[in-house]
């Protein structure tokens, strides 16, 4: 237990829990998949165990279902520097690592 | 009496190795065999059933089902139906 | 099976039958992980942890059954969790 978690911290690019590739996302661009048909894509600066996340350039995309026409409508909104609340995360994606 | 209390999860252990079916909270049913569970009732099945809401059926040979949202578990049960195996 | 809440760590000779030991054994495999929403993920698993948060690598979604996107590394939260399915 305790030779894995040495191990982790000398090789900081290791997946070994989850939230580690969260961590590897630090200061990347990341596609955050939410509660409530939510997309949101920004530069992640910060999370927690919870999943809280601070981003920032951030572009929010909604989809609704118009009642009217029955049709899916995007909505896009920008934001300069967002707060995201971990329970209302589905998914983080990170860019591509190489 | 007091002796004879079945424990909730002693019902589980009973069941480790035969059928069971599971309620989950929503609309969505399990059927398999439990081949083992935690303290959170998480539990993994083998040779798997999946119904959901529109009585759609997808097989699975070995899962790990969330305890979080189960609702009930009946030992030896199959859902309802045509399939309803009940021992003679 | 009073200290069975921590999938990380079974003993090595446990039977592949309890959650965590299931979950060792299944590491590194192609998994599909199918959350309460009915969207399901199919990737290599690459871990998991006591909140069953998931890490997946070379990703597919899938809603309603039809391949929907791809990510490389995906983070899911445990809390959306259903199920984990080997493939």
């Amino acid at each position: 237990m305790a030779d894995v978690t040495t191990a982790d911290q000398l090789d900081d690019s290791v997946v070994s829990e989850p939230l580690d590739l969260v961590r590897l996302s630090l200061s990347e661009r990341v596609f955050v998949k939410l509660k409530g048909d939510r997309e949101i894509r920004g530069t992640l600066h910060g999370y927690d165990s919870h999943c809280n996340l601070v981003l920032s350039e951030v572009e929010e995309t909604v989809y609704v279902m118009d009642d009217d026409s029955d049709v899916l409508k995007t909505i896009k909104k920008q934001s300069e520097m967002l707060f995201v609340r971990g329970d209302a995360v589905v998914l983080i994606s990170p860019p591509q690592r190489t | 009496m007091a002796t004879s209390q079945l424990l909730p999860l002693e019902l589980v252990d009973k069941c480790v190795g035969s059928r069971i079916w599971v309620v989950m909270k929503t609309d969505r049913e399990f059927s398999g065999t439990l081949l083992g569970f935690d303290d959170f009732v998480n539990m993994v099945l083998s040779d798997v059933t999946e119904y959901d809401a529109l009585g759609n059926q997808t097989h699975l040979s070995k899962i790990l089902l969330n305890g979080n949202n189960i609702c009930m578990l009946i030992p030896g049960g199959e859902p309802s139906g045509e399939n309803g195996a009940t021992e003679e | 099976m009073s200290s069975a809440a921590s999938p990380g760590s079974p003993s090595p000779e446990a039977p592949s039958n309890n959650p965590s030991a299931f979950l060792s054994q299944i590491t590194g495999a192609k998994v599909s992980v199918k959350l309460n929403s009915g969207v399901e993920y199919r990737g290599d698993l690459q871990c998991v942890d006591g909140y069953m948060n998931i890490a997946l690598e070379q990703t597919e979604e899938y809603v309603e059954g039809e391949l929907k996107n791809k990510y490389g590394d995906v983070f899911v939260r445990g809390n959306n969790v259903l199920y984990i399915g080997v493939e």
